[in-house]
């Protein structure tokens, strides 16, 4: 477990059941966006399965929106599982304004999506 | 002298008399100093001619008297006043003909009242008339011809009656340009006059200001003025006054009386008493026939509340909150037709409502024969009601001014209004992604004040942190520089619009190149402009009207 205390944007990752689950907490605009990213493709870099917990997120725009779909894409071509979980209404709202709510697979939680596989 | 031509025959009197008058004519032709032109052209004259004395007389005083402009010979007259009618030279002027008098002993019009004077002996005269079209200008006199017998032949009367209409041109030139001249003057000092009584009008306030004022002058300068100023409690004094008669001397009782209202109340807060005090000045030393009107007053934002005095002036206009208009009557007279008068005083309350005080050259403005009247200003502030004052005055005069209305008066009106103002903001930050949120949160706030639901401030607050997203990234492109945002009510296109700009100083970019990409494409960045397309009502790039940077404009309605 780690902990970032620096950046606009907080995030904890667990590992659980053989998957990083990366918990950001507050707004992923512009500024908050470069660390998010990173933090996403070290993950996938590590060749892990990765799911997002985006229920602390208050705030998401279309940059942090970009973070999350490089993260999926990169996944993808690792052939790793790469999902969001348990997503505030903010970050719901958004994604589907970005018409991609149903391309990323979003679970309500871990168990839930190890469930639906 | 030279002969004209050089193989000319040794010249004759007659050849030397024309050269004389070619270049005296063209001497006046040139002239800018009419005096000195005539000063030296009257001694050529009086050299060629071979006269003793020379002289011109011009009409002054409502041509009552002929008055010596100059002369030449042995005698000075310039200066010298005779009736218009007197002697030869009067004659000349009264029946427009060159008079030629041989013997000036045996003229029956000849007065030697000159002689007399002077000691002079005149012997035989020779007078033509200065004349352009039909209008008078004087005569020039030829005295005593140095010849044997000393008489004047009648080629010397051919010569001057030439000479005389060409310095009666030149003379009358002068005096149109002249009269130019003094019409610029006059025009600039107009100038002046004007930039000195809009100095007295007071600068135009805030928009949150809750007291604003127009004038519009017919002339150059006005009879018309209003003030306000704020006392140290946050009171404001207040006044609007129509001064009788227009032009200079109204100007000049205008400049007074604003001057003493301006001073006197400052410290005197009773509108009553304050006017009480102006009147018994204005009174003391006024010109007959002048006056004043005004209404003063003090309005208190704090409780709003105003107290007014009205001397002689038109009612005001009150209008309430639920639209309905009340006139406020007043019994007093005008200030500085007589002394120790009381000036009642009315107390209203403003709340939402707005207080019109307004000169008769608002009411009186006429369209088409027909007066505008009251329930055409009732109308006119109706037609602009939704405005904010400092813009509803603007349109309300500008549709004063338009369709042909004649303005025969002076249109000043003062509103007084302390309505909630509706929510804006006007928020500068570094072009720098830390700082968006603080756009964010500022906007937010704003949005929900003016009435958006929460969703909607959602939306709004991500329509604006991509418009600046991309202000930091593709305008600025990482450099310095700053984000304007401006958020504002506007009910003038639609109503209750929010209207949101951004605008940066950075180099213009191509408007055709911010574009969202296709949504199907599922790759990092071009969401942005897809975003603010999807949630505002409108998206409009422009160049500001100074030329640099780039301004958004999004609009959305207030919960649609």
């Amino acid at each position: 477990m780690s902990k970032n205390s620096e950046s606009p944007v907080k995030f904890e990752i667990d590992d659980e059941q053989g998957y990083l689950i990366v918990r950001f907490s507050g707004e992923i605009d512009l500024y908050g966006t470069p660390h998010a990213r990173e933090v996403i493709l070290n993950c996938i870099n590590a060749e892990r399965n990765t799911v997002i917990d985006l229920s602390a997120v208050t705030y998401i725009d279309s940059s942090g929106v970009a973070s999350l779909v490089e993260g999926y894409q990169q996944a993808k071509n690792q052939q790793l599982e790469f999902g969001l979980i348990n997503i505030s209404d903010a970050v719901q709202n958004v994604l589907e304004l970005a018409h991609l709510d149903k391309v990323f697979s979003i679970h309500a939680s871990l168990d839930e999506r190890i469930q639906a596989s | 002298m030279k002969p004209i031509h050089k193989n000319a025959p040794p010249s004759t009197a007659l050849d030397q008399q024309l050269a004389l008058l070619a270049r005296i004519t063209q001497e006046f032709a040139t002239s800018l100093d009419i005096e000195e032109t005539l000063g030296i052209a009257i001694k050529q004259i009086m050299v060629n001619m071979h006269a003793e004395a020379a002289s011109i007389f011009l009409l002054e005083n409502n041509d009552t008297e002929l008055v010596c402009r100059t002369c030449a010979g042995p005698i000075q007259l310039t200066g010298l006043r005779l009736a218009a009618d007197h002697g030869i030279i009067g004659n000349t002027v009264k029946h427009n003909a060159v008079q030629m008098v041989l013997d000036v002993s045996t003229a029956p019009d000849f007065t030697a009242q000159v002689d007399a004077q002077t000691g002079f002996t005149t012997r035989s005269i020779l007078c033509a008339p200065l004349t352009v079209k039909d209008k008078k200008l004087g005569a020039i006199e030829l005295i005593n011809k140095k010849t044997d017998n000393g008489l004047f032949i009648e080629d010397d009367q051919h010569i001057l009656t030439a000479l005389a209409s060409s310095a009666a041109l030149a003379i009358h030139n002068a005096e149109m340009a002249t009269a130019l001249i003094e019409q610029e003057r006059i025009q600039h000092e107009l100038a002046l006059a004007r930039e000195i009584q809009a100095n007295l009008l007071p600068s135009v306030p805030t928009n949150h200001f809750p007291v604003h004022g127009y004038n519009l002058p017919m002339r150059e300068v006005s009879g018309d003025f209003y003030d306000y100023f704020t006392l140290p409690d946050g009171r404001i004094v207040f006044n609007l006054a129509d001064v009788s008669g227009k032009g200079m001397n109204a100007s000049l009782l205008m400049a007074k009386t604003s001057s003493l209202f301006h001073c006197l109340g400052k410290t005197q807060t009773s509108p009553g008493q304050l006017l009480h005090m102006i009147n018994n000045e204005v009174h003391e030393n006024s010109t007959r026939g002048m006056f004043v009107t005004m209404v003063g007053g003090i309005f208190d934002p704090s409780n709003n509340e105003v107290r007014l005095a009205n001397a002689g002036h038109q009612p005001p206009m009150l209008q309430f909150a639920d639209g309905h208009f009340e006139e406020i009557l007043g019994q007093s007279p005008p200030l500085g037709i007589m002394p120790d008068i009381q000036f009642p005083e009315t107390n209203l309350q403003l709340a939402d409502g707005t207080l019109y005080i307004y000169t008769d050259g608002v009411t009186e403005s006429q369209q088409n024969g027909k007066m505008l009247g009251e329930a055409g200003f009732q109308a006119m502030i109706n037609a602009h009601r939704d405005k904010p004052v400092a813009a509803r005055i603007t349109a309300m005069f500008e549709s004063l001014q338009r369709e042909g209305r004649e303005l025969h008066d002076d249109v000043t009106v003062l509103v007084i209004e302390n309505k909630p103002q509706t929510p804006s903001l006007t928020l500068s930050v570094p072009a720098k992604a830390n700082y968006i949120k603080d756009l964010r949160d500022s906007a937010r706030d704003v949005v929900l004040a003016a009435g958006s639901s929460k969703e909607q401030a959602d939306s709004i607050v991500l329509a604006i942190s991509e418009a600046a997203s991309n202000v930091i990234q593709h305008a600025y492109k990482g450099d310095d520089g700053d984000i304007e945002l401006n958020i504002h009510v506007d009910s003038s296109i639609a109503p209750d619009q929010l209207v949101i700009s951004l605008r940066d100083y950075a180099d213009t970019i191509d408007i055709n190149e911010v574009r969202s990409r296709a949504l199907d494409d599922v790759r990092p960045g071009g969401l942005g402009v897809h975003f603010m397309k999807q949630l505002m009502d409108n998206l409009v790039y422009t160049v500001p009207e100074d030329g640099r940077g780039n301004r958004l404009e999004m609009r959305i309605t207030i919960n649609e």
